[in-house]
């Protein structure tokens, strides 16, 4: 058995999957509002206003604390000298494997929320392929950026 | 310093205006019918030839406009750079150095025949933009094509030198001074009249035509009278199923000969040579092309087997290079069709780092249920549904899963995989069969993937992913055993650990073929 990467992801990421899903359920629950309201109009079956409070209690269990649990538990990483090596995924467990020398640049963004929670998303893109690194400490992700371009440096332009 | 600069062929103001005709003819129509059916006479004659005086104008505008861009493109060479200066309104310049120019291709159209002319389109090694090469001479002379083609092989030499006076032994100059000297071309491939006659018949072209007539219908939906047509259609189904029957199969002969006859003009004279560094295909019949790929921008070579000729031991062979843009550019049939038995020796005369041969380990048995078991997730509701909405017929729907099965257990026993010194071959099958040859170095990113379910029965898929034009090209092999995909993440690992490490990577690269 191959061991796992070994660097978790940070315990803030959850925080932020968790807010993600949080917004998505809010969504969702007003759409079930308006939906409720359809229902009082029309005079739809009460049985209605229950399947709609299902749904959202199912949705936030799911998105709110189920997903972002998994997830969070799954992304490990690890930045090698010669290699990257990432794993992830919900249902299917991804291992992915990016040599330092097919690395053709690395970025770092984020976006507000990511902002306030202190955070950056690390991207590292090969001649073909995009990966990237969802909810790293900021100067985590900055010293991991600098760390990989300078690794990646040796590598010869060959395509 | 001013250098002579050239001008196109005056032919190309003709291609021009045609080319912006063809862009503004969907338009043209609309306008011409919109304006054409008024009927009656509102007096004012601007209004009543309306439509007249707008196509016409247009078809001034884009004359003059077509002159002009001729005029004003000019291309010349200064500093070992192609410098291209064009623009109606904005003026671009373009310079491309001679020693980043990967190819150049040629494409020669009904038009440039007469003149013997050619287009060329220059390819750089990242060309970014999706749909045009860096730089597109719309036709020039074929003396100037050669002179522009003998600039960028002087400028290449240039480079080279110092770097092989670096080197520590003289060898690697003389082998080059030898290799400008037998620059000679090797013909490795040509598509015969006969396996021509069976690549047209074969083709998978009648999809692409199909698809092409529904965009048609979609386009002119509103020109095209369904009401009439119903109406006749009605009178025909009371002629008999039989009548509208033969009417569609009548319907998909003629798409049918429609296709071969198109594959028959675009691969007539079908070869491949070889020549130095570049392979070089040419083809076509109205429209002569010619492409290059130099052999150090091929990312990855595929066999691929369609269920239609693989009976009849037919193959075709494509090639993904680094340049070209998304899909069409990057991926080039090398060999449009090729007896499977002669693969390997034809590829190998051109690829002598790779090694063709079939993949020789299969996947373990216990794997083989997954190949089609995630499909009854779609397949239990769509019956499902199928049957209660129709009811005594819908259960015929049932018979999709046999064929489902079948074709998992078909994916199963096809799949193979081998690893040979710093290669990689997968075989896999959606419905075609495909053997993917990659080698480390090309292989961008590996993936291991694995389900709750995949890990308890111990099996792992493999993706490996080679860079193809802007995107991708993927091998895989799915559920293969979990210890020999982790086997496989190894390899790739210890050879990149050695290639960073290692400074005399050539060096280290020749060896390790040995």
């Amino acid at each position: 058995m191959r061991p796992q990467p070994a660097n978790q992801i940070s315990r803030k990421g959850l925080k932020v999957w968790r807010l993600y899903g949080i917004i998505q359920t809010s969504i969702l629950t007003l759409l079930a509002i308006g939906f409720g309201v359809l229902i009082y109009i029309n005079d739809w079956s009460t049985w209605l206003y229950l399947a709609a409070a299902a749904v959202i209690i199912i949705d936030s269990y799911v998105s709110i604390y189920l997903i972002p649990k998994i997830r969070w538990m799954r992304w490990r990483y690890e930045v090698r000298e010669s290699e990257i090596e990432l794993q992830h995924g919900l249902f299917i467990v991804k291992r992915t494997l990016i040599p330092m020398v097919r690395v053709q640049h690395v970025d770092t963004s984020q976006g507000p929320i990511l902002k306030k929670y202190g955070l950056a998303v690390i991207t590292i893109s090969t001649a073909a392929t995009n990966h990237s690194i969802p909810a790293l400490e900021m100067e985590e992700a900055d010293e991991l950026r600098n760390r990989i371009s300078i690794l990646a440096r040796v590598a010869e332009d060959d395509v | 310093m001013s250098e002579q600069r050239y001008r196109l062929h005056w032919v190309t103001a003709i291609i021009e205006i045609l080319k912006a005709l063809k862009e503004a003819i969907l338009p043209l129509i609309v306008v011409f019918f919109a304006n054409g059916r008024r009927e009656g006479d509102t007096g004012l004659w601007y209004i009543d030839y309306l439509s007249i005086i707008i196509t016409g104008s247009l078809l001034i505008i884009l004359s003059v406009s077509g002159v002009i861009k001729w005029l004003r493109f000019q291309y010349w060479f200064e500093d070992n750079e192609l410098r291209i200066e064009s623009g109606l309104f904005v003026r671009k310049k373009r310079y491309i150095p001679f020693e980043r120019i990967q190819s150049l291709d040629y494409t020669e159209g009904i038009f440039h025949r007469p003149f013997k002319l050619v287009k060329v389109s220059v390819e750089t090694a990242g060309s970014s933009s999706l749909k045009k090469s860096e730089g597109e001479l719309t036709a020039i002379t074929k003396e100037a094509a050669s002179q522009i083609e003998r600039h960028m092989t002087e400028a290449k030499r240039k480079r080279k030198q110092p770097i092989s006076d670096d080197s520590l032994n003289g060898e690697p100059l003389l082998e080059e001074a030898l290799e400008a000297v037998e620059e000679k071309a090797v013909k490795v491939f040509s598509l015969s009249s006969k396996d021509l006659f069976i690549l047209a018949t074969t083709s998978g072209g009648i999809g692409v035509i199909l698809s092409g007539v529904a965009i048609f219908l979609s386009q002119f939906g509103d020109l095209i009278p369904y009401e009439w047509m119903f109406e006749e259609f009605s009178s025909i189904i009371k002629f008999g199923a039989l009548i509208v029957g033969l009417a569609a199969f009548a319907g998909l002969v003629g798409v049918w000969i429609l296709s071969v006859i198109m594959t028959f003009f675009s691969y007539y004279a079908f070869t491949v040579t070889l020549e130095e560094e570049d392979i070089i295909i040419t083809r076509g019949l109205l429209e002569k092309k010619r492409v290059t790929v130099p052999l150090k921008r091929v990312q990855s070579v595929s066999v691929i087997q369609n269920p239609l000729r693989q009976p009849f031991g037919y193959a075709s062979v494509s090639i993904h290079s680094a340049g070209g843009g998304v899909g069409d550019g990057a991926k080039i049939n090398l060999f449009p069709l090729i007896k499977k038995k002669r693969v390997q020796e034809r590829l190998e005369a051109i690829f002598p780092d790779y090694l063709f041969e079939e993949p020789l380990t299969k996947l373990p048995p216990r794997g083989k249920p997954f190949f089609y078991r995630i499909d009854f997730l779609w397949m239990l509701p769509v019956i499902g549904a199928l049957t209660y909405f129709f009811f005594p017929y819908g259960l015929l729907s049932l018979l999709i899963i046999p064929v489902i099965i079948a074709l998992g257990q078909w994916q199963y026993r096809s799949s193979a995989y081998t690893i040979h010194d710093n290669q990689l071959t997968m075989r896999f099958r959606g419905i075609s069969l495909q053997t993917a040859y990659m080698t480390r170095r090309r292989i961008q990113s590996l993936e291991m993937k694995q389900s709750y379910f995949n890990k308890r029965k111990q099996v792992a898929s493999i993706v490996a992913s080679a860079k193809s034009g802007m995107g991708q090209h993927r091998g895989h092999i799915h559920f293969m055993d979990e210890a020999e995909a982790e086997r496989i993440l190894t390899w790739y690992e210890k050879r990149s650990t050695r290639k960073a490490t290692s400074s005399f990577q050539l060096a280290d690269e020749s060896l390790e073929v040995e």
